[in-house]
């Protein structure tokens, strides 16, 4: 008899939620396009005017990636509730919490992953100067896994709710305020020639905290919401 | 200390027993409430003198300023009842938690309207993305999101268990946003608006304020107390003495 | 049988009892469960039988009561991964195939001695369907993918809700072989059943629930 360790549990909650999203990669493809249509919306809505693009094109971009992603945030439990394999990762001889930070992680490379690949495209589309999609780009890979996380905390705590769609906007919004103003504020400071290191250390030490405490937030959640 | 006070608290926190206690101190704090709140009003709106600077408008405060305090300690309570719950299960604190919920929203609401008709003659705008300002339809929306989690649920303790879960998350949220917005306003270099600046208040603006503070503590508690018993008497209600309570009622 | 009788049960429950909203879902319950032992919990629609399995499996909060795991009380830490549970869900993934949701599973408990993946799919009966994904199954297939994690997994106690559901008359036998299997090899269960059921080994325990 040979009991799992941690390091093949991990990679076993990875390889199967990996397995699973390439399965449906069709899904994958839905936030990207989702984001890109968004995007395109913009020049439409404000007339193609350079400057006045530039001007928005970093937030916009980011606000986009941030619904794209709450978009995909309501599957991130759903299949796993539906079918029981929740409720077996709950009772598997594991820290819940270290499992969740798997399936978040996985959650994240499929959702917010290819959303940052294709934001210099959305940037381009409204003419953000390509010298500050390096800074995009890093904003991007700070606040996407704060989402992800904050995010996943919510969705475990509506797990035992129907028609959570809404309610999660509502609860998530308050939640990623600071998120947006600190990435959003680091392009802006970079597109105006300002130091924008500032902003992104706070999303990295946000980012470090919400890495250690929402996964033992979510497990928590997740206990309560299966406990009826 | 002697031990009475946590037996006191345990005893308080049976259901049937807070009943009869809301139930006997209900009407004195809505009473004293809207003596207060009378008298705060008659205190600020007519005795008061104008400000020199402000007019008559800056007597909005008078409801202004206890609302958007009460909002906070409306959100600290909810936020303390929702640990008790989640951490001794106690059902009374689940009461007073997801029942503080609306009043608490209220208050918001009344605290961001009348802020912005304040603003309004004051700034020449509604709505200014001040951190405080922020701060302020930031929890509006966490009261709001306890809330929606609650009635999201069927089983309304585990909906208040979920939802007490959300309210300490927003606990810690509301500080960070606070700081964010500060940090975000010195970046875009926005219209930071000092509301009271570093003038000390005269007593006779300040007492009608110290009063309508009363006044509005003691509607939460009469609006709390009349929340929690409805409430207790459908969670209760198979049990003996909401058993009692309706015979009584029917002998009547 | 050839288990061994140990004094301290291993599973113990003391007037155990659980409410939903304020009602008791079931009367309060006493038993022991030893090693070696098969318990039918028996009762009508509503009784409360899921409700048990899963107070017992940890997914529900104790209601009242006392429960003990080898004669101390039962907490998550002690008897995780020693406790496997099968629900009306049955916790496959229907998009991956019966082998993969099998390595899962083994990646997440570990696996049982001597046991590997290939004869036991086909033992039980999924011989051909080792790589067909979940969802193309019939429900008695899918079951019996259940099944074969109870039989690949380390555990000492089952507690199966309602496992003859769905099932043939051959899967009947299985589910039957594979419970004497487990309770010969010093394992324990717990099987809820509306049916009549009839076990190779003797007349099990019957645990009788009132709603």
């Amino acid at each position: 008899m040979s009991r799992a360790t941690l390091t093949t549990a991990c990679a076993a909650m990875l390889r199967r939620d990996l397995t699973l999203a390439w399965r449906r990669r069709g899904d994958i493809a839905m936030p990207v396009l989702y984001a890109l249509i968004v995007t395109m919306l913009f020049p439409f809505a404000l007339g193609p005017e350079d400057t006045l693009l530039q001007r928005i094109a970093g937030g916009v971009v980011l606000v986009t990636v941030l619904l794209a992603m709450l978009l995909a945030l309501d599957a991130m439990f759903a299949s796993d509730i539906e079918d029981g394999s929740l409720e077996q990762l709950v009772l598997a001889p594991q820290p819940l919490a270290l499992m969740l930070g798997m399936k978040i992680l996985a959650h994240w490379v499929t959702i917010a992953l290819p959303l940052i690949v294709i934001s210099p495209l959305m940037a381009a589309l409204l003419h953000l100067p390509a010298s500050v999609i390096p800074v995009l780009l890093l904003a991007l890979l700070l606040a996407t896994p704060l989402l992800s996380l904050l995010g996943a905390v919510l969705v475990a705590l509506t797990v035992g709710t129907r028609r959570s769609g809404m309610l999660l906007a509502l609860m998530l919004l308050p939640l990623c305020v600071p998120a947006v103003i600190f990435a959003a504020g680091a392009v802006a400071a970079a597109q105006q020639g300002l130091p924008w290191l500032a902003p992104i250390s706070w999303l990295a030490a946000a980012l470090v905290l919400a890495v250690v405490l929402a996964p033992l937030a979510c497990a928590a959640a997740l206990r309560i919401a299966l406990d009826s | 200390m002697a031990n009475w006070v946590p037996l006191w608290l345990h005893r308080l926190s049976s259901p049937p027993t807070f009943y009869r206690f809301a139930g006997m101190l209900q009407p004195w704090a809505m009473t004293l409430a809207l003596l207060l709140g009378a008298i705060a009003l008659y205190g600020g709106l007519v005795l008061a003198p104008a400000d020199y600077q402000q007019g008559d408008a800056y007597r909005i405060i008078f409801i202004h300023v206890p609302s958007a305090w009460m909002s906070m300690f409306i959100y600290a309570v909810m936020g303390v009842a929702s640990f008790i719950a989640l951490v001794w299960r106690i059902k009374l604190a689940e009461v007073v938690a997801m029942e503080s919920a609306p009043i608490g929203a209220a208050f918001t609401f009344i605290t961001l309207v009348t802020g912005s008709l304040w603003g309004k003659p004051m700034w020449g705008t509604w709505w200014t993305w001040d951190a405080r300002l922020t701060s302020e339809l930031v929890l509006l929306f966490l009261f709001l999101g306890v809330i929606g989690l609650y009635r999201a649920f069927e089983d309304r303790r585990q909906g208040a268990r979920a939802a007490a879960f959300l309210a300490i998350i927003g606990i810690i949220n509301v500080p960070i946003v606070h700081f964010s917005v500060n940090w975000w306003n010195t970046l875009h270099q926005g219209s930071t608006v000092n509301v009271f600046g570093k003038s000390t208040m005269s007593w006779d603006m300040l007492w009608p304020l110290l009063t309508m503070t009363l006044a509005t503590k003691f509607y939460y508690a009469a609006s709390l107390f009349r929340r929690a018993r409805t409430d207790l008497l459908s969670l209760e209600g198979g049990k003996d003495w909401v058993r009692q309570i309706a015979q009584d009622e029917d002998a009547r | 049988m050839t288990a061994v009788r140990t004094v301290v049960p291993l599973l113990e429950a003391r007037a155990v009892s659980f409410q939903r909203q304020d009602e008791p879902v079931f009367a309060p319950l006493d038993f022991r469960l030893h090693e070696g032992e098969l318990a039918l919990v028996e009762g009508d629609n509503g009784s409360g039988k899921t409700t048990l399995l899963r107070m017992l499996a940890g997914l529900l909060h104790l209601g009242a009561g006392d429960l003990l795991w080898r004669g101390e009380a039962l907490q998550r830490d002690l008897c995780a991964g020693d406790i496997l549970f099968l629900g009306h869900q049955l916790g496959l993934k229907a998009d991956l195939s019966p082998r993969e949701n099998l390595r899962v599973a083994t990646g997440l408990h570990g696996t049982r001695e001597g046991m590997d993946s290939a004869s036991l799919l086909a033992e039980i009966g999924l011989r051909g369907y080792e790589d067909e994904p979940v969802r193309r199954l019939s429900a008695g297939q899918k079951k019996r993918a259940a099944l074969a994690r109870l039989a690949m997994l380390p555990a000492t106690l089952w507690l199966l809700d309602e496992p003859y559901a769905n099932l043939d008359r051959a899967g009947i036998a299985l589910v039957n072989d594979m419970l004497e299997r487990h309770t010969n090899g010093g394992g324990a269960a717990m099987v809820t059943s509306h049916g009549t059921v009839s076990f190779h080994g003797g007349e099990p325990r019957r645990i009788r629930m009132h709603g």
